[in-house]
């Protein structure tokens, strides 16, 4: 277990430098420049090529690389050449609305999709499982900002239970606020994401179902869904570990689309704007920092799956 | 014009308010508009565009003059939302009758909102220091300037040679009064004289400003006043709708009638200096030629582009009508597709294919009326959407397109009809001399006249094609007072913004 956890802590690390160096060139393909936006539509080109030298932005590629990854190394991940803000304080303010954004989607998409899932996967072939089954596919293959715009239209609009939009000024202050303003946009990542992993529980349970341990426990007086219940979900538990660290990416990337939309100052709003306001060392940081969390994740979910699945354990 | 508009709709408020009444009698009236404005009132107003960050000096963009100018920052005068120049820091002020001297009377006991005091020495070093840096915005706009002094609360500025925009320069960002030697970090602070305080800044999210209790003039109406930054129109309107927002700027009209119905807003129509432009790049290919040029302006339907985006009225040369100089040059340009084609025969550019050039945060309305259009004369039209700093990059630096169209909002930019180094490309060395001879000129009417003269020669040149005179729509609460209406997003003035409890 050593061994493999050093392994995967190498992988883990090479995969981060391989992303920096991936982030840094990508970014530099970009036409256009910050000088260019501050300078605007009415400057001269001196004007700009003295902005572009304040911002050092002339220096050469590998200079401004090196520097940049030296910074990451000593827990710096730099500055906004726009506000001269540190990225991580940025980072640190926006992850209060992302994280909980995030975590709220994930809690409602597994109290959705569990027991849905082992109820359609139970019901198979009647009309409560095939109805269960519809939804969930019809769910997710909504666009979430279709799904968003319904939800704020019943919600917030006719109903006035929820705000339709933005984040309490108070921040978490105000928790009840705060909690209020995530409660639309997680239903709507939620619910389509829900309706992903349901699909995906509802053929692990069947799987299970059709199992020869399952299939013996029946045999000692059991019914069906006691010997599911009892032997077969622990197993849909383990597949479903390793599938939600593809939902916390999905739900990532849910929240650049989920934000914009309901106006929440959150990482992905941050990587949208920076983006187009071309605040290349912002980017950089803001998109390591994301990959090292998606990496994270995954190499959590393969520890934890090694640690409680045996069979893998014997395997090396 | 624009004042009795307003004032129309609030006499409207009231008077279904006394309907109301009368129809219920015996019964105490119920709270409505009318009610008296809250002194402790937070008002949200929702924008499109922030600022990327809040360095009025050296960042440029109308995102920032749009809130800080005259609510935060203010120069020696400044300019009313119909576009007059009054006083402001300045209490009064007189030219000499060369043109070349303008006197100031500072005002006494201004405060900045650090609680230093405001001194003549404060407007001399503002002035000289922003005519000095090269980066700060506008800079050239004061290169004009040969000596700035002041003697007791008297400025006196002298020019080189007579400038008929100086005042109207002051009025923006060249002029704004900065305290000397000041230590705000201005990217993410500010320290102005203006009524409103910067409270907050929730970057990608919201800027609110708070009521300045040492202001020297008249105190803000509202304590506090929110600019939400929301881009969607659709979202906007919800939020309005759900009652988070008690003003909508930029408003969608085509979503005029969603929120009419709910009977909480108004919707208030004003003018703008907003000019779609299509810029055609005239220097080689096809565009070189003026009656390819000409062509296209006469094959596109201007009516029915400014009933599409649902406001605004047609524009056919490089003035809009707020700015001095516009006079009507409608008959420059007919919609004719007839005399479009004929032109084209006559240039020998059939079956021209051209690509638009245009930022991606605009609508798709515009290019698919323009691609509809230029088919039908045989022209084929490609769309090239690209973000902001790609169009900075392709079209604006290099001058690498053959159509682009960019809203540009900026009040009398006539100036760049002058610059044949502009991303126009529109090169005219008559109408260079004329917009020089209206900025020497020394009185108001002379310029004007000469300045009209130089846009009549764009247009009949066909240097470009102005497809809309944007107009200024604005959603604004019942509860609401004090909304000005004509060119709000360019400027942007709250101070008499107020909010009544119901």
């Amino acid at each position: 277990m050593i061994r493999y956890t050093l392994t995967r802590l190498a992988l883990l690390v090479l995969g981060l430098v391989v992303a920096s160096v991936i982030i840094f060139l990508t970014l530099r393909v970009l036409p256009g420049d910050v000088a260019q936006l501050i300078a605007g539509t009415n400057s001269t080109p001196e004007q700009v090529a003295g902005i572009r030298d304040q911002l050092g932005l002339d220096r050469p590629l590998p200079a401004q690389y090196a520097e940049w990854i030296g910074g990451v190394v000593r827990g710096d991940l730099g500055r906004s050449l726009l506000t001269g803000t540190p990225v991580s304080d940025e980072l640190w303010q926006k992850a209060q609305v992302t994280v909980p954004l995030g975590v709220l989607a994930l809690v409602i998409a597994l109290l959705l999709s569990a027991p849905l899932g082992v109820y359609s996967a139970l019901r198979r072939g009647r009309a409560g499982g095939t109805a269960v089954g519809v939804a969930a596919q019809a769910f997710a293959a909504v666009p979430v900002v279709w799904a968003g715009m319904m939800l704020v239209v019943v919600f917030a609009v006719w109903l006035a239970w929820l705000p339709a939009q933005g984040f309490p000024r108070a921040g978490w202050s105000d928790p009840v606020a705060a909690v209020r303003s995530l409660i639309l946009p997680a239903l709507t990542i939620g619910v389509v994401e829900g309706a992903m992993l349901l699909r995906f529980i509802r053929s692990a349970t069947l799987q299970a179902i059709g199992q020869d341990y399952v299939r013996t426990a029946a045999a000692t007086g059991l019914t069906r869904t006691q010997a599911l219940l009892r032997h077969g979900l622990p197993n849909v538990g383990l597949s479903v570990v390793s599938v939600l660290g593809l939902q916390i990416a999905g739900i990532v990337v849910g929240a650049v689309v989920i934000e914009q939309l309901f106006s929440l100052p959150g990482i992905g709003r941050m990587l949208v704007a920076d983006v187009s306001a071309r605040d290349l060392p912002k980017v950089q940081g803001e998109l390591l920092a994301l990959t090292a969390f998606v990496l994270i994740i995954g190499f959590v979910v393969d520890l934890v799956h090694r640690a409680i699945d045996p069979r893998q354990r014997e395997a090396t | 014009m624009l004042r009795r508009t307003s004032l129309a709709v609030t006499a409207l408020v009231a008077a279904a308010a006394l309907t109301l009444t009368a129809c219920s009698p015996g019964s105490s009236p119920a709270p409505t508009a009318t009610g008296a404005p809250d002194p402790d009132a937070s008002i949200s107003v929702r924008l499109v565009l922030e600022p990327g960050n809040l360095d009025i000096r050296q960042t440029s963009g109308a995102a920032l003059d749009q809130i800080l100018i005259d609510n935060v920052y203010q120069g020696l005068v400044a300019r009313t939302a119909d576009q007059e120049i009054v006083p402001s820091l300045a209490s009064d002020w007189t030219v000499s009758e060369d043109g070349l001297t303008y006197t100031f009377t500072v005002q006494e006991g201004v405060t900045f909102h650090d609680g230093q005091e405001l001194t003549p020495q404060d407007v001399v070093w503002s002035l000289t220091q922003h005519r000095d840096t090269a980066e700060w915005v506008d800079a050239d706009t004061l290169a004009n300037v040969s000596g700035v002094a002041a003697d007791g609360q008297t400025v006196t500025v002298t020019l080189a040679a007579p400038d008929s925009q100086f005042l109207w320069n002051l009025s923006g960002r060249a002029g704004i009064v900065l305290k000397e030697g000041d230590a705000v970090d201005y990217k993410t602070a500010a320290n102005g004289t203006g009524p409103f305080v910067l409270e907050n800044w929730t970057q990608g999210d919201s800027i609110t400003l708070a009521r300045y209790d040492g202001y020297w003039g008249e105190p803000a109406a509202a304590a506090e006043v929110a600019f939400e930054y929301i881009p969607d129109n659709q979202a906007a309107m919800n939020a309005a709708l759900a009652g988070e927002l008690d003003v909508v700027t930029g408003f969608d009209p085509n979503l005029r009638s969603q929120i009419e119905a709910n009977g909480d807003f108004v919707l208030v129509v004003g003018e703008s200096t907003d000019k779609g432009t299509l810029a055609f790049n005239q220097t080689s290919g096809p565009l070189e030629d003026k009656r390819v040029r000409q062509a296209i302006r006469q094959a596109i339907d201007h009516d029915a582009i400014v009933e599409a985006i649902g406001g605004g009225q047609t524009q056919y040369g490089p003035i809009p009508s707020l700015d001095p100089g516009y006079e009507d040059l409608s008959a420059l340009a007919p919609y004719d597709p007839e005399a479009a084609m004929a032109l084209l025969e006559e240039a020998g550019a059939e079956d021209l294919e051209l690509t638009l050039t245009i930022p991606s945060f605009y609508s798709t309305t515009i290019p698919q009326l323009l691609v509809s259009d230029l088919n039908k004369v045989g022209i084929t039209l490609k769309v090239d959407s690209v973000d902001f700093p790609t169009w900075l990059q392709d079209v604006y630096t290099n001058k690498d397109y053959d159509l682009s169209f960019v809203l540009h909002t900026e009040a009398r930019d006539f100036e760049n009809w002058a610059n044949p180094d502009y991303y126009f490309t529109y090169a005219n060395p008559e109408v260079t001399e004329l917009y020089a001879q209206s900025r020497a000129a020394t009185s108001d009417e002379e310029a004007d006249r000469l300045l009209a003269e130089a846009a009549r020669i764009v247009s009949e040149d066909a240097g470009a094609d102005w497809l809309y005179n944007g107009a200024s729509v604005v959603a604004v609460s019942t509860l609401v007072q004090g909304m000005p209406s004509a060119n709000v997003n360019e400027r942007l003035n709250v101070s008499g913004l107020s909010k009544s409890d119901g």
